[in-house]
């Protein structure tokens, strides 16, 4: 029997080539994006045991709360002291950190798109220093020295004795390069730009005066880290606490690999819908070979093998197909995984160059998913395989073997219901209690319902569908398009009706092939639809916040992760006349019963110049008492009263009961569910670095031209190079682009599920080109031309290729539609469809139908005419 | 070549001249055609007739501009086949040569009227309704033109593509064993067609046949031998044709 399947394998070869390759691409993206994540999850572990290379304990501020971006809260100075006195202490001091910007000879701030750019303190016992290693010069130690990291300098042109400008939380003020550093082997931490400054000059400029972020300790000989952490956890006063150096390096890294854990959720979210499309490929290529094959398994039949030796047969075959296409997908992985490093490291992520080795786990997710996903889609044609009755082999009779139209628009009309009954209950919940069953997973799962319902059900449209849509194509053909031009030199032809009607005829012969194949095309392209409407919808509600929410005339904030500026850019503006008002913007995470929520810390005095809350219960004024505000649809959810006080987990200073002093409706600004004073927000925050602004709203005096206002908004900000300033039209346009941005990103991610169905037009295309052989030699012989056939077949593949599209637009429509809805409480309160944008997946899908028939027509073209019409 | 002309009785419609078709080479060489010269001249019924293998198939696509000869020429009127390219040949079939075959002949999914209009529709041209009327009237198809070929019985099939055939009106019409698969009646019905195209209308006809009955229908019979055209005969009947035959010893 494995011979047998095996001989059949090579009969098919390019069928099923065409076939394992759809099912490669897809295994490649799932191993890429293991391979891709292990390669930053090595890299960033090789690079914290780096940096506490040579170090044993570390002390630190405790951290209540882990708030990601933010590091513990910083310690007092004298805790030094208390350490040194611990026995078995060799060596310890006290190390600052924050961040800084460093510029460039010209004067223009160096800020990463992606990375951060910090700085910190450099220890004067080298040991203490981690992997840090001076490449040139020397280490800093007076104030108005910096040493900077080697890839900056290089990428610079910075060198010892330079004299460079350098931008922290507290001033702006000039430097000498003293020294060029490195870490180890590499030029800089992951793309992160670095300054180093003496202790002294470090506390000063990271606003940390008689404090540390941290103190590095180094044991004595014979003294193991982890006796000399307890030793030294016993000397120090509360809210600070000693770790070991190794465990601060796993901590570390782990909280990294966490965050990168939604990275890789979402480009397996992308390959797993790559796999999903190819398994429509897959089911049609085996549907259409047993098709092919009907005589023969017949005559298996009437020679004696039983219905299960005949599915075997055909399940064989796509295990053969799903193993080749498994492990081709997992090699082909790397190629991936060096891809998504290179997209990286142009966004200014540095990784090494080097991958990942392959890990166990993603060869077997690899094998598992391709060998599962082609073996699962080749089931229904072996079944249906079985069931092909001995004497198809003596008539030459097309079994049906098909569901009934009549069965399939009930099941499929099932599964549409109970796809879509899941959408809405993962958005909206409260209509069915699906127990553990998460809202996203629920949305995932009546998502892929709905797909195969529609692909179910599409096979009855493709008639009436390709029916319209014949003539139109055939009508701008190129030969009608040329016909007027024909007419005129006397060469007259009429309108080419019959490669229109041949197509349109061709592509409803088979409707399930059909519908299968546009169901293909149509998954990529809901999704793109999806987003398309997603995404203008939160820009058009942006759009509207700003405009309505938005009284401020300039938006202040800082480019890239570059830590903030000082408040005194906030104090400087509010102190001209030509503004009016400023208010400063404070974010930050609280834990709200488990989960991270988001908060707003605000001036209160300012705040309803700039900025239109919508306040519906209490006053913003109340605030300064130390309480929150909350958006009112929260305070209603949970049936909150005014006054009570709800629980806020703060990372500095834990669990704090605040009490309810207000609720507000429009939060598409400040973009928080939370809001609190300035002051309460300092109280709780304090961390990393301390008092910095992100985010300032300004507003221009009365009467002042908008001229005279940006020129002083302008010349405050030149002084911070990482600041910048924008007007209502220009804060909005940044917005936008955000949006696209991230648009362009998951459209390319979803390209891989588009080309993957591409692949499935031209082959499904080819393999029913093959079964019409001799009726394409009848047509050359009775004279079509070359250029007519290949017409025909672009033509059919257009058809099929825009019905795909049709049904993938009108699927994203409904999923764009009802996510939007459900994002309304979040600000997204504006349904916006790109009808541009939905029109050209159109003509995309017209496009895309195009290339998929290059091939096969040209194969078809080919044909040698005598050979055909003998065909059998 | 819009308005194809019918042909003038005596004008030859297409000719081969020192035809020789070789297929393979070395051992596996096979000589199907070996020196053929031959003229079928307009407005005549020809049969080709001979053992199997002696080469009529060949022949007849080689004079059709369906496959080129190893050497010789063959002419469609005064246009030499030799010479043209894959586009140009194309042109011809589509307006100066009708087929009809043994069997496979009609697109299933076209109706029967867009079968027999099939080289029109190809060409983009407009059809003359009165042609076609009297075309599909002969061969008794009228309530069948809605039909897809799977609907119609094997000989109505064959005749829909005899229709198809003639209704561009082209120079000269190839059809090999056109009635093979069919029963004497529906075999007879076709024939009896081919012949009226011919008388009436003055079509020109070349058909491959095994069945001494078949050329009889023909005005004109050549014998066809190893590659080579051995024999010929005028105005057969069936019995004249099947003692022709018994000479060969086909
Ligand atoms: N494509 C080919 N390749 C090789 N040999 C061929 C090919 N086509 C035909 N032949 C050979 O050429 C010779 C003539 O074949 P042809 O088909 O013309 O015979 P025929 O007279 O039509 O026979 P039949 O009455 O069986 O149809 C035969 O020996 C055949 O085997
Ligand atoms: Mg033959």
């Amino acid at each position: 029997m494995i011979r047998t399947a095996l001989k059949t394998v090579f009969a098919h070869k390019l069928r099923l080539a065409l076939t394992a390759l759809s099912v490669m691409i897809g295994v490649a993206f799932i191993a890429g994006t293991f391979i891709f994540t292990d390669t930053i999850d090595e890299t960033f572990n090789d690079l914290f045991d780096d940096i506490f290379q040579g170090q044993d304990v570390i002390v630190q501020g405790v951290t209540e709360f882990d708030v990601g971006f933010s590091g513990p809260p910083p310690i007092d100075e004298s805790v030094l002291d208390d350490v040194l006195a611990v026995a078995g202490v060799q060596a310890a001091e006290g190390t600052v950190g924050g961040f800084a910007v460093i510029y460039d000879k010209e004067g223009e701030a160096i800020v990463p798109t992606g990375p951060p750019t910090i700085g910190g303190s450099v220890t004067e016992d080298l040991r203490l220093a981690g992997n840090v290693t001076i490449r040139d010069g020397r280490s800093p130690t007076a104030s108005g020295e910096v040493a900077v990291d080697a890839r900056t300098a290089d990428d610079n042109g910075l060198a010892v004795g330079d004299i460079i400008t350098v931008q922290t939380p507290t001033v702006v003020d000039d430097y000498e390069i003293v020294a060029v550093i490195g870490f180890g082997e590499s030029d800089n931490l992951a793309g992160a730009t670095f300054a180093a400054f003496e202790l002294g000059t470090a506390q000063e400029v990271f606003d940390l005066e008689g404090k540390f972020s941290s103190i590095v300790v180094i044991a004595d000989e014979g003294t193991s880290p982890d006796l000399l952490r307890n030793s030294i956890a016993s000397v120090l006063p509360s809210g600070v606490e000693a770790v070991t150096a190794a465990d601060e390096a796993a901590d570390q890294s782990e909280a990294l690999s966490e965050s990168l854990g939604f990275l890789q959720t979402a480009l397996l979210v992308f390959a797993l819908v790559a796999v999903f499309v190819a398994s429509f490929i897959i089911q049609n290529t085996f549907r259409i070979i047993v098709r092919q094959r009907q005589k023969e398994l017949a005559l298996m039949r009437a020679v004696g093998a039983t219905g299960g030796q005949v599915i075997w047969m055909v399940v064989i075959e796509a295990i053969i197909v799903g193993v080749v296409a498994s492990i081709l997908g997992i090699a082909f992985g790397f190629v991936i995984a060096q891809g998504l490093t290179s997209v990286m490291s142009a966004i200014g992520f540095d990784l090494p160059s080097t991958t990942a080795p392959l890990a166990t786990r993603t060869i077997i997710v690899g094998v598992a998913v391709g060998l599962g996903v082609t073996v699962l889609a080749a089931v229904l044609p072996a079944i249906r395989a079985s069931r092909i009755p001995p004497v198809a082999a003596l008539q030459d009779v097309d079994v049906r073997l098909r569901m009934s139209d009549r069965r399939r628009t009930i099941i499929g009309s099932v599964v549409l219901a109970a796809g879509i009954a899941l959408i809405l209950n993962g958005l909206f919940g409260d209509i069915l209690d699906l127990g553990p069953l998460n809202e996203l997973t629920a949305v995932g799962a009546g998502a892929l319902l709905v797909f195969l319902a529609v692909s179910m059900l599409s096979s009855l449209i493709v008639k009436p569908i390709a029916r319209v849509l014949g003539p139109i194509l055939g009508f701008i053909a190129p030969s009608n398009l040329l016909r007027p031009v024909r007419n005129l030199i006397g060469r007259r032809r009429g309108v080419d009706k019959l490669t229109g009607l041949l197509a349109v005829q061709n592509s409803v012969r088979k409707p399930r092939r059909t519908a299968t194949t546009a169901s293909a095309l149509m998954i990529g392209l809901a999704l793109v639809a999806f987003f398309f409407v997603l995404g203008d919808s939160i820009k058009a509600s942006a759009s509207g916040a700003i405009e309505e929410g938005l009284r401020a005339d300039y938006v202040v904030s800082v480019s890239g992760f570059s830590g903030g500026f000082s408040p005194a850019l906030g104090e400087e503006l509010d102190a001209q006349p030509e503004i009016e008002a400023v208010t400063q913007l404070r974010f930050g995470f609280w834990d709200r019963n488990g989960s991270d929520e988001f908060l707003m810390g605000i001036n209160t005095d300012t705040v309803e110049q700039t900025i239109f809350l919508g306040v519906t219960r209490g006053s913003i004024a109340e605030l300064d008492q130390g309480g929150v505000m909350v958006v009112e649809d929260i305070f209603d959810d949970e049936g909150w009263t005014l006054g009570q006080t709800i629980p806020m987990g703060f990372a500095t200073t834990g669990l704090q009961q605040v009490p309810v002093v207000g609720t507000f409706t429009e939060n598409g600004i400040v973009q928080a569910n939370f809001l609190v004073s300035l002051d309460f927000y300092e109280q709780n925050f304090e961390g990393f670095g301390t008092d910095v602004d992100f985010v300032l709203a300004a507003k221009a005096a009365d009467g002042v031209s908008l001229e005279d206002s940006r020129a002083v908004m302008d010349a405050a900000a030149e002084d911070y190079a990482n600041v910048t300033v924008r007007d209502q039209a220009e804060y909005r346009q940044s917005q936008e682009d955000q949006v696209d941005q991230l648009l362009v990103t998951f459209n390319a991610l979803l390209v891989l599920a588009v080309i993957i169905a591409v692949f499935g037009i031209a082959n499904t295309l080819a393999l029913s080109i093959f079964e019409r052989t001799r009726e394409i030699g009848l047509l050359r012989a009775v004279g079509m031309d070359r250029p007519q056939l290949r017409r025909m077949i672009r033509h059919e593949a257009m058809i099929v290729a825009i019905i795909g599209a049709i049904l993938g637009i009108i699927v994203g429509l409904f999923f764009g539609i009802v996510v939007t809805a459900a994002l309304s409480a979040q600000g997204i309160d504006v349904l916006s469809i790109p009808a541009a944008q939905i029109t050209a997946l159109v003509i995309f899908g017209a496009v895309a139908g195009l290339m998929a028939a290059i091939l096969p027509a040209r194969r078809a073209s080919k044909l040698n005419i005598l050979e055909a019409i003998a065909y059998e | 070549m819009t308005t194809a002309q019918i042909p003038i009785t005596g004008a030859v419609a297409a000719r081969i001249d020192g035809g020789v078709k070789i297929y393979g080479e070395g051992d596996t060489e096979v000589r199907a055609l070996d020196g053929v010269s031959a003229q079928f001249e307009s407005g005549r019924f020809t049969a080709i007739m001979g053992p199997s293998g002696s080469g009529k198939s060949t022949l007849m696509h080689c004079v059709a501009g369906l496959d080129e000869l190893t050497s010789g020429t063959v002419h469609i009127g005064e246009t030499e086949l030799g010479s043209l390219n894959d586009k140009d040949l194309t042109l011809l079939r589509r307006e100066q040569v009708g087929f009809v075959f043994q069997a496979f002949n009609l697109i299933p999914t076209l109706s029967a009227r867009e079968n027999v209009l099939l080289p029109l529709l190809i060409a983009g041209e407009d059809h003359d309704e009165a042609w076609f009327d009297q075309v599909i009237g002969i061969l008794g198809l009228g309530d069948r033109l809605t039909h897809r070929p799977s609907e119609l019985s094997g000989g109505q099939q064959q005749r829909v593509a005899a229709a198809r055939a003639l209704v561009s009106r082209p120079a000269i019409v190839f059809a090999d064993e056109p009635s093979g698969n069919l029963d004497s009646k529906s075999a007879a019905e076709l024939l009896d067609f081919m012949r009226r195209a011919v008388k009436e209308f003055g079509q020109t006809i070349v058909m491959v046949t095994h069945d001494p009955v078949a050329a009889s229908y023909a005005d004109r019979v050549v014998f066809l031998e190893d590659g080579k055209i051995v024999d010929e005969l005028q105005d057969p009947t069936p019995d004249s044709v099947i003692d022709r035959m018994r000479q060969f010893g086909a």
